[in-house]
């Protein structure tokens, strides 16, 4: 205990000397600038997180997603997913060596978008939706190391429509619609390691190749949950917790 | 000189990491995954509070067709984040982004030689702020070359060998414009300034490792194609010259990584030289019809250095301690006040310290975890910092993942 007090009143002394003022305002100034830029991108974000991009666990035929929590938002409700995975091919089964190839993919749709169409007279149409396919290649380069890489399609739309009584400005301008969204191909690099019984840790990059969108992603997974920690270092809100649920068959 | 320093590091440290994947004798295939995550928060006291990553991903294959040959391909993806960083070198919220590529053949000669040529390519991103995009970086750069190393062993027993590398490599900008040509000649723009910061870099190095002791000395040269040295005289004679810029870098550095009980040390200290025959005017307004000429602008010496402890608590769970230090003196600059004014015999000098606190988990036998905290202290004689800080102090926390096998 005492190395624990001592060695907190050393990082805390120093820390004093170089404490700044935060400037919230400006700081909140620049986060509704970066998401005003690209709202796409920064909506992607949160699709990110209910994606399913780890392998199949070895043995495993094919398996379900669906996101519970991402970043800020309880995905579950506001953007209820569902991602399938499928293996084509075990590890080695037609050739030894040769990798496990999966097929991954998934749709959400946000019943909130809908519910707005209903509920506001100045709001004629909404859609927020979005999609993902792709293939994992997977293969075990020890007894406790996996490694995958592959391809993802990415695609969000977010869109409403205001009905032309509505006297909606953005900025001071009229505006008739907001029509935004995202696409990109992703290649996907990561390792897995089982951390025990039923129990796998992973370390995986998703690069964006025509808008260099990054995504790093660590996540714990076993039989029905996977916790995860994605990290958009160029995003808006850096660090989004990730919880989803799935089942793998 | 951000870019200076972003190529330098770039090339050394891929250059550095080929040599170390090593095939398993049993394997015709051998994979190289190296991936380390951090993140981080920064609270300076000159500024606002923000956030910055880094991302080094290397993924490769060595291939080994006969006993004596292989072939190693490497895939390096690096993203760095804003962060506080050395002064002069770079803002806190520049980022940049690099996809690199590099082919070796290696060939062993008997028991103790080994010939390792190969190519890379590369291609760089930068930008200033997460509003901008990629593709228009001003200095973002494609890169492609050679080299070719020579390894002999003189110790396997304590893993003892000497590497002699030779490295060439054109570095092309192309979105780079000269601002300041362009507002002096607004009618020839493009022409004039386009490409002035192509390259062509050399860099020659000798190596020496032995029983996880390393160090080595490296000279790198860059050779400008079109960027001219700037006169003497100010605006008439810009460009009039036909001196073209040339930079060289000597570095010396050593190191090693040992453990002693729970004690595990790694510290590395370098020393460079860094001189270019680059000048600098100063103009303290558009109209500034006295400009001051700063001859050498550009050549210093720094000294660097950098000591982490870790104490292996249990197999599992370390704490550590790191102290680095980077100062740099400029050879002819002269400082500044805070009015812009260069004062009189008084030499520029930076220098930057960072004392860290961390503590690591290791996850399992090819992962970990490192929570940390960090104060930085910047201090330069130099106080003007209209454009980039030179006097600060600075707290960041942060989290890393590294995995390798």
């Amino acid at each position: 205990m005492r190395k624990i007090v001592l060695l907190t009143l050393c990082l805390g002394l120093p820390a004093g000397q170089a404490r700044a003022e935060i400037d919230w305002e400006s700081k909140g100034m620049q986060i509704a600038g970066e998401i005003l830029a690209n709202p796409a991108a920064f909506l992607y974000e949160f699709q990110q997180d209910l994606e399913g991009t780890t392998p199949l666990p070895p043995g495993k035929r094919y398996g379900f997603q669906t996101g519970l929590w991402g970043g800020a938002l309880p995905t579950i409700g506001v953007m209820p997913s569902l991602s399938g995975k499928f293996r084509l091919h075990g590890e080695g089964r037609l050739s030894p060596g040769l990798p496990q190839l999966d097929l991954i993919g998934g749709y959400w749709n946000s019943p909130l978008a809908g519910m707005a169409a209903d509920q506001s007279d100045d709001i004629t149409d909404t859609k927020f939706n979005g999609h993902y396919y792709g293939f994992l290649l997977s293969s075990s380069v020890s007894p406790r190391v996996r490694t995958f890489w592959g391809f993802k399609k990415s695609q969000l739309k977010a869109k409403i429509s205001f009905a032309p009584t509505a006297d909606i400005k953005l900025l001071g301008t009229p505006v008739n619609d907001i029509d935004t969204g995202f696409e990109d191909s992703f290649f996907v690099v990561g390792l897995e390691s089982p951390k025990g019984l039923n129990k796998l840790w992973s370390i995986q990059l998703n690069y964006g190749m025509d808008t260099q969108t990054i995504a790093s992603k660590v996540s714990w997974y076993g039989k029905y949950f996977e916790l995860g920690l994605n990290i958009y270092p160029e995003g808006v809100f850096v660090v989004h917790p990730v919880w989803n649920f799935h089942l793998n068959f | 000189m951000k870019k200076l320093t972003l190529i330098l590091a770039i090339t050394a440290g891929l250059a550095g990491r080929l040599s170390a994947a090593t095939a398993e004798s049993s394997k015709i295939f051998t994979p190289f995954f190296d991936m380390t995550l951090a993140e981080n928060g920064y609270m300076p006291s000159e500024g606002n509070i923000f956030s910055g990553g880094n991302i080094n991903t290397q993924v490769g294959l060595l291939a080994k067709i006969t006993e004596k040959d292989q072939v190693f391909g490497l895939y390096n993806f690096n993203y760095g984040g804003p962060g506080f960083a050395p002064q002069d070198t770079k803002q806190f919220t520049d980022r940049t982004l690099t996809h690199g590529f590099n082919f070796e053949y290696r060939r062993s000669l008997g028991g103790h030689w080994r010939v390792r040529p190969g190519i890379s390519l590369s291609k760089d991103y930068t930008r200033s702020g997460a509003n901008e995009t990629w593709d228009q970086g001003l200095y973002n750069t494609e890169s492609k070359g050679f080299q070719l190393a020579v390894d002999y062993s003189f110790d396997a027993a304590h893993n003892g060998f000497i590497t002699a590398q030779f490295l060439t490599r054109s570095i092309e900008f192309p979105n780079y414009t000269d601002l300041f040509q362009e507002f002096m000649n607004p009618s020839v723009t493009s022409e004039l300034s386009g490409g002035q910061q192509d390259q062509r870099l050399t860099q020659v190095s000798l190596r020496p490792n032995w029983n996880k002791f390393f160090g080595g000395v490296t000279y790198t040269m860059q050779k400008y194609k079109n960027q001219k040295v700037v006169g003497a005289t100010g605006v008439a004679t810009y460009g009039d010259t036909s001196e073209k810029q040339e930079d060289t870098t000597t570095t010396l550095d050593f190191g090693f990584h040992h453990k002693l009980w729970i004690f595990e040390l790694y510290p590395v200290i370098a020393y460079s030289v860094h001189d270019s025959n680059q000048n600098y005017i100063r103009y303290k307004s558009i109209g500034d019809v006295s400009p001051y000429f700063m001859a050498d602008n550009y050549s210093y010496k720094e000294l660097s250095f950098s000591v982490p402890l870790d104490l292996n608590i249990t197999s599992k769970w370390a704490v550590g301690g790191a102290m680095s230090v980077v100062k740099r003196n400029y050879e002819s600059r002269l400082r500044r006040d805070k009015f812009n004014n260069y004062v009189a015999g008084e030499k520029q000098e930076n220098t930057m310290t960072t004392l860290t606190g961390s503590i690591r988990k290791r996850i399992n036998d090819v992962a970990m975890v490192r929570l940390s905290y960090s104060l930085v202290v910047a201090s330069s004689n130099n106080e003007f910092e209209q454009y980039m800080p030179y006097n600060y102090t600075g707290n960041s926390f942060g989290i890393a993942y590294q995995l390798s096998y």
